[in-house]
């Protein structure tokens, strides 16, 4: 997968490639089906060719091919006797290496409010693929790094991927919507198979590319290929190639597609777009899932249930309160395009799209990223090899130690856990809170304590709700802190300007914390905190405290003041729109809705503040946490991994687009 | 309606069964211990479905005649599929015929278990529903619940769903099972035909009010099946015997003050009985050998024919009939080449009909050149048992007159959840009024 | 530790208005867990199962179908007063149902047609969704509703927790499901792009198009996919026949219905719009 392989095309076979005639393919199944193991390949179903088990080669698809153009495809008796003699069809592996739907995990909560977690096991079947092609190995080398090359990794999918012995088969029959060779991928196999076969007039070229691999072939006991033979394989490779062309102008395809966020053609595809997700659904390579909670009636035992979520639908960008990040058709299709040909390259070191024209010939109405692509603008930039890999974060149970209501929808809740763990040494931003049956959301850490943490939860759905009626001795699901954190430490020496709306106030308090705890190696300090009536703010008594300290600068206004209140009205920019202090030497660190955030963002660039200085929490949907689920995604982040605090620095154009 | 010519009878069409299942009401007239009038009023919107097939295809008109009832979405379905295989010249394909068996098969067990387990034993043994007849009677209640359960999923199995199933097109199914699809039904199956047997058994023990009453009874009639969608539409005394098309040469529909339901008598006026009562009795030798040998057990053959009460034995019967049928075509299934013949559309008429679980249910089709829908007639059983339903409450009501209202009440709503009417109307039904004048 | 957890039951109401009655049949279709939620649900009003009759108040009331005569109008306002939260299950609560089908035509000329004293009947000019008369708090979709949603609407009821109901296209299950296009691979006109799942994505996997059920998805991007339906060969009115089913008065379904003609009995290019809504007695 490297852009100078684009146009390469093997057509060297390796040496010792052997020749299966056709008649004795059988044996080739049998000895794949051998060790428990179920063969899975092509087969005609439903009027496509599909993948599902094959016993014998009566299953497979003999003689059959497929037209396909953009939003068709119809089966063709090609009337002989090949057996993989089409395009791909609608299925790809990526459903038997991670599965549509999945059980991740059981919950348990007693009548006496005990809590338990653990995982579901499940068998991992032993599978032989066969027929997959050089496309398809490229998809699944970017599953690979997807979900095992980060810093948290997908288990299951690594068992499963461990469990499949792959037979990958030459392309010959290239179909009207490909573009692997655009995209690099194919259609030559370069690699990742156990075994290749070359598919030719009366029987098979085969050759190993595993120690597997070679002792499956070894067992065939074949006669080596001819000269003819090989001849006649390369031939029908570089064929395929020239048929296909290079329907995609890559080069620079990054930087000219991110350039174009505000083109006028995202809104005319979504006139046509039906944002109906088979795109992202037959695509071997989209990963985004969602979880949820199937419970008994009681909600007494639930199971977190695991499916593949699409980036076309509105729960997927969705937050509390009915907010969407991306609430238009075009938001949705520029965030699925410019992800899978941008921002992946920027995540993962590759394209996300390996051109195999399924999201071409699958779309309902025939929409075309080849055309799309030419039309709104861009080569992959390569980007660096995986990161060593760690497990996803457990969830622990953890005890309300303590409850102190803050407002009258929003409470401070002391936790800690029986485990002994020192979670004050654990970074991280927020954790993701789990109750059985009723769900799981992410809340920012707002106190480290030695033994656990504090948490300021405000009661919007259900699972908030619960969590805010909780009380003291009550047990509650805990995942480890996770996300990046505010960078105290790079304010050491500087002026600190900290600005909290409403609930954006709880995830600074750790900085006030931190500052306290190390006072003198910060300069002048200064606390705004704004809440839209009096009796919404938030720990009223610390800001008085922090107030009187006389090293603190602390200032506190509301929206709408009632007849209790004294102090300042008015949005939170106003604390410091004519202070006095000095830009110049400061770092800010925000939080509160976006456009509260958009607004005191622009005045502290008014005041000085360079861009690399201010840095905001961004709220996103979150499910997984660990940048496995594709929700939370801001441009080329992951807002539950690489955030959920960025510097404006880093954000760049992202920050304040509508819809992305 | 009487002094119309026949030839304007089509303007009046009934647009749909579902006006039985609302709220009713009845009104008794008794003068000096004499019920002089007996009155079924029933409240269900009007939804005029004999419109809103019009110009549609016969394939889409399928789907929106399930719509009239939610219980028993296939009478329609077939009844309409019938029809137009009649207009079009279809022949079904002999196992495609028996998978549409199968979903019918699948309705009927689950509508009776519901009615006969929810509807109908709470009347006999003295509850308010089946809710508070499983505090005292679990096992019994569960039982049903499980019978109803395996006609459900026979349904989804065959049709997609229980409720408007999705597979029937004219010609045809669109999808056909696997034989191992059908096989997995077949051990629930087995336990189900034993739960009906227990259930006939069960029920053939209730004391039935004793009323008998002379009454034709009419169904379909097949010489080589149980009757459901094929055959001539007979009574058991044999004044009537006609083609399954030829509903409107016997009878005729009237539309009545304080009803969205047409009523349907014979030409000559008379009222009569349709469901499981007439059915049992008009085919009784087509029944499957272990519906019929079960039937004999319980002696209740001539009260099914004379008391409407005892058509909850008949349901037995029925559910051991369809249960054993079902076992049978699972056992001899093919899966056919092809779900559906093709067809080629043109212009016609013609009336067909099929048994729901309640009784007949008659339909008359018109299409233009293109197969399109011009015109449509549908006469649902319920229509066509109310006159008998009305006849037999005047019958009844001496007989209840005398107790408390209460009792004379649930009496009477008892008598006429006997014809099953439709779930919603059958239970609570009742706002009885008794004009004592 | 926990709330405590020894709330009385919540009182249930199952209302009916115009329809099939298929939709409260799928409560009783729970067969496995039906008698469990007896016990922890107190079904005060159903009259398709019991006896026992409540006007209320309710704690939750369950209406299916559609607003369509005057004693209706009456029904669902009363309802309303009567129940802490309102859900409408169903294609005809939800959106109107096939017998909104007529509030394109002319409502006299149809009561004529069926009934031969069409002064005997009663009934709006228009049959109308629940929401077009009083606050919805929540729905269930479908033609008839799905069992699994009932169970886990009834499961998060006595949980105190959100329904997992999603809002993707029938399309997203389909995929999960593993079955092929129909519209792509065999050119049967699918509604599956533009309607909500929760069927499990059944029609497809019985080798036909979607026809609606569950009505328009959000965002539902109806015109595009019905003018695909007139590039794959169909007429126009043939095209908005399609979505002139169960669910056909919602919009956008409503709007390509009558953009493309398709309502019944409306010859070819001259759909009008549909009866003007929220007027109960205004006839056209």
């Amino acid at each position: 997968m490297t852009s100078s392989a684009v146009t390469t095309v093997t057509t060297e076979p390796r040496r010792g490639t052997g020749f299966l005639p056709r008649a004795e393919f059988q044996h080739l199944i049998d000895l794949l089906g051998e060790d428990g193991r179920t063969v899975i390949g092509p087969t005609v179903a439903d009027g496509a060719i599909v993948y599902g088990e094959v016993r014998a080669v009566s299953d497979l698809p003999v003689g059959m091919g497929a037209e396909q153009s953009p939003g068709r495809y119809r089966l063709v008796d090609h009337h002989d006797e090949r057996y993989f003699a089409y395009a791909v069809g609608p299925t790809s592996w990526k459903r038997f290496v991670f599965p549509p739907t999945l059980d991740l995990a059981e919950s348990h909560r007693d009548e006496h409010g005990h809590v338990s977690f653990g995982p579901v096991h499940h068998e991992i079947p032993k599978l032989a693929f066969l027929g997959v092609r050089a496309c398809e190995l490229a998809a699944l080398g970017i599953e690979d790094r997807v979900l095992l090359g980060g810093p948290y990794t997908d288990e299951d999918f690594r068992k499963r991927r461990e469990h499949a012995l792959i037979v990958a088969v030459q392309c010959a029959e290239p179909g009207g919507t490909c573009f692997c060779t655009s995209m690099g991928t194919g259609p030559g196999v370069r690699g990742g198979h156990d075994v290749l076969l070359v598919e030719l007039a009366d029987g098979f070229l085969v050759s190993s590319g595993s120690e597997e691999g070679a002792g499956i072939v070894a067992r065939l006991g074949l006669s080596a290929a001819t000269e003819d033979q090989l001849v006649e394989g390369s031939d029908q490779l570089v064929a395929a190639r020239d048929r296909i062309g290079d329907p995609v102008a890559t080069a620079g395809l990054h930087d000219r597609l991110l350039a174009k966020l505000d083109s006028p053609r995202w809104a005319e595809i979504a006139d046509r777009c039906l944002a109906c997700t088979n795109c992202t659904a037959v695509c071997p390579t989209c990963f985004c899932t969602s979880v949820s909670q199937r419970s008994d009636l009681d909600g007494r035992t639930a199971v977190t249930e695991r499916r593949w979520d699409f980036c076309f639908t509105k729960g997927f960008s969705a937050v509390a309160l009915g907010g969407n990040f991306r609430p238009r058709v075009q938001d949705r299709y520029r965030q699925w395009l410019t992800h899978k040909f941008a921002t992946w390259i920027d995540q993962f070191g590759t394209s996300g799209c390996v051109g195999c024209g399924r999201c071409i010939t699958w779309c309902p109405v025939g929409i075309d990223v080849r055309e799309e692509l030419n039309l709104i603008a861009p080569p992959p930039v390569l980007g660096t090899e995986a990161q060593v890999a760690a497990h996803a974060p457990r969830t622990s149970v953890f005890h309300v130690d303590a409850v102190r209501p803050e407002t009258h929808d929003t409470v401070t809740l002391a936790l800690s856990t029986p485990d002994g763990m020192d979670w004050s040494r654990l970074h991280g931003e927020f954790v993701m809170v789990s109750v059985p049956a009723i769900g799981s959301i992410p809340i920012s850490i707002s106190r480290r304590l030695p033994t656990g943490m504090e948490l300021t939860v405000r009661a919007v759905g259900p699972a908030s709700t619960f969590v805010t009626g909780l009380e003291r001795g009550a047990e509650v699901g805990l995942s480890a802190p996770l996300g990046h954190g505010w960078p105290v430490e790079a304010a050491h020496d500087h002026d600190v300007v900290i600005v909290g709306g409403g609930m954006g106030f709880p995830p600074l308090r750790p900085i006030v914390d931190e500052i306290l705890a190390h006072r003198a190696s910060f300069g002048e300090v200064h606390i705004y905190h704004g809440a839209r009536t009096p009796s919404d703010l938030l720990y009223k008594e610390e800001l008085a405290a922090w107030a009187s300290r006389g090293d603190l600068d602390v200032g506190v206004t509301v929206d709408r003041a009632d007849t209790t209140w004294l102090g300042r009205v008015g949005v939170v920019t106003q604390l410091f729109d004519h202070a006095r202090w000095d830009g110049s030497k400061a770092i800010a660190f925000v939080c509160g809705p976006e456009r509260m955030i958009q607004a005191t963002v622009s005045t502290l660039a008014a005041r000085g503040i360079t861009q690399d200085r201010i840095f905001i929490s961004m709220e996103r949907h979150m499910e997984c946490g660990v940048g496995l689920c594709g929700h939370c995604q801001v441009g080329p982040f992951f807002v539950c991994k690489d955030g959920p605090v960025f510097s404006l620095a880093q954000l760049g154009d992202v920050f304040g687009r509508e819809g992305i | 309606m009487t002094t119309e010519a026949p030839s304007f009878e089509r303007s009046f069409r009934v647009e749909g069964i579902t006006r039985v299942e609302g709220e009713g009401s009845l009104h008794l007239t008794v003068r000096d211990g004499e019920v002089t009038d007996a009155r079924l009023r029933i409240f269900e919107a009007p939804r005029y479905f004999e419109q809103l097939v019009v110009g549609r295809h016969p394939d889409q008109v399928l789907d929106i005649v399930a719509r009239i009832c939610g219980i028993c979405p296939e009478a329609y379905q077939m009844s309409a599929a019938g029809a137009f295989e009649a207009i079009f010249g279809v022949t079904v394909d002999p196992q495609v015929r028996a998978l549409r068996r199968l979903l019918y098969a699948g309705e009927y067990i689950e509508s009776h278990a519901l009615h006969v387990y929810l509807l109908h034993a709470p009347d006999f043994l003295g509850y308010a529903s089946a809710i508070d007849l499983a505090k005292d009677h679990r096992a019994v209640v569960e039982q049903g619940l499980a019978l109803k359960k395996v006609g459900n999923e026979l349904m989804a199995v065959v049709g997609g769903r229980s409720i408007h199933p999705v597979n029937v097109r004219v010609g045809g199914l669109y999808h056909v099972p696997t034989r191992e699809e059908l096989l997995a039904m077949r051990p629930a199956l087995a336990t189900a035909l034993e739960q009906a047997k227990a259930t006939l058994d069960f029920v053939a023990q209730f004391q039935a009010p004793p009323f008998e009453r002379p009454v034709r009874l009419v169904s379909l009639r097949h010489p080589d099946e149980y009757p459901l969608f094929a055959g001539r539409l007979v009574s058991h005394d044999g004044t009537i015997d006609v083609p399954i098309g030829d509903w409107r040469t016997v009878f005729r529909e009237e539309h009545h003050e304080g009803s969205n339901a047409l009523h349907a008598r014979t030409h000559a006026g008379e009222t009569y009985q349709l469901g499981p009562s007439a059915r049992v009795t008009i085919a009784a030798e087509q029944l499957h050998p272990v519906a019929r040998e079960a039937l004999a057990r319980t002696g209740l053959a001539d009260q099914i024919a004379r008391n409407p009460f005892w058509s909850i034995a008949a349901r037995g019967v029925e559910l051991v009939h369809y249960c054993a049928e079902a076992i049978d075509i699972i056992d001899g299934y093919r899966r056919p080449a092809a779900p559906f013949v093709p067809w080629t559309p043109k212009a016609g008429a013609a009336g067909w009909g099929s048994e729901a679980p309640r009784g007949t249910c008659w339909h008359h089709w018109e299409t233009d050149e293109r197969g399109y829908v011009t015109r449509a007639q549908i006469v649902p059983p319920t229509s066509q048992n109310q006159g008998q339903i009305e006849a037999d409450l005047r019958g009844f009501a001496p007989s209840v007159l005398e107790l408390e209202h209460a009792e004379a009440t649930r009496r009477l709503e008892q008598l006429i959840r006997s014809y099953d009417p439709c779930i919603s109307c059958a239970t609570h039904f009742l706002d009885v009024t008794i004009d004592r004048s | 530790m926990v709330r405590a957890t020894s709330t009385p039951r919540p009182r249930l109401g199952v209302v009916k208005l115009a329809s099939c009655d298929g939709c409260q049949l799928m409560l009783l279709n729970l067969e496995d867990a039906l008698l469990s939620i007896a016990e922890r649900i107190d079904i005060v009003e159903f009259p398709e199962a019991t006896s026992h009759r409540s006007s209320g108040p309710y704690d939750v009331v369950l209406v299916e179908g559609a607003v369509s005569t005057p004693e209706q109008l009456e029904t669902i306002h009363e309802v309303r007063r009567e129940a802490k939260s309102l859900v409408t299950i169903g294609a005809c609560a939800t959106a109107g149902g096939i017998q909104a089908m007529r509030n394109w035509a002319n409502h006299d000329a149809f009561r004529a047609a069926v009934y031969a004293h069409p002064e005997y009947v009663e009934s709006l000019a228009t049959a109308q969704p629940v929401s077009d008369y009083v606050k919805v708090d929540g729905e269930l979709r479908g033609c008839p509703i799905n069992g699994d949603q009932l169970l886990e609407f009834v499961a998060a009821l006595l949980t105190g927790r959100r329904a997992n109901l999603p809002d993707e296209a029938v399309c997203a299950a389909c995929k999960r499901a593993g079955r092929v296009c129909v519209m792509v691979a065999q050119g049967i006109p699918c509604l599956g792009p533009v309607t909500m799942t929760g069927c499990g994505a059944l029609c497809p996997g019985f080798d036909r198009g979607c026809y609606g059920c569950f009505g328009p998805r959000e965002q539902a991007n109806a015109a595009s996919l019905g003018a695909q339906f007139v590039a794959m060969g169909q007429t126009p009115v043939e095209a908005g026949r399609l979505f002139a089913g169960f669910t056909g008065y919602a919009p956008p379904f409503r709007d390509v219905i009558t953009e493309l003609g398709g309502a019944p009995g409306i010859p070819a290019g001259h759909a009008p719009s549909p009866a003007s809504t929220g007027t109960p007695s205004g006839g056209n």
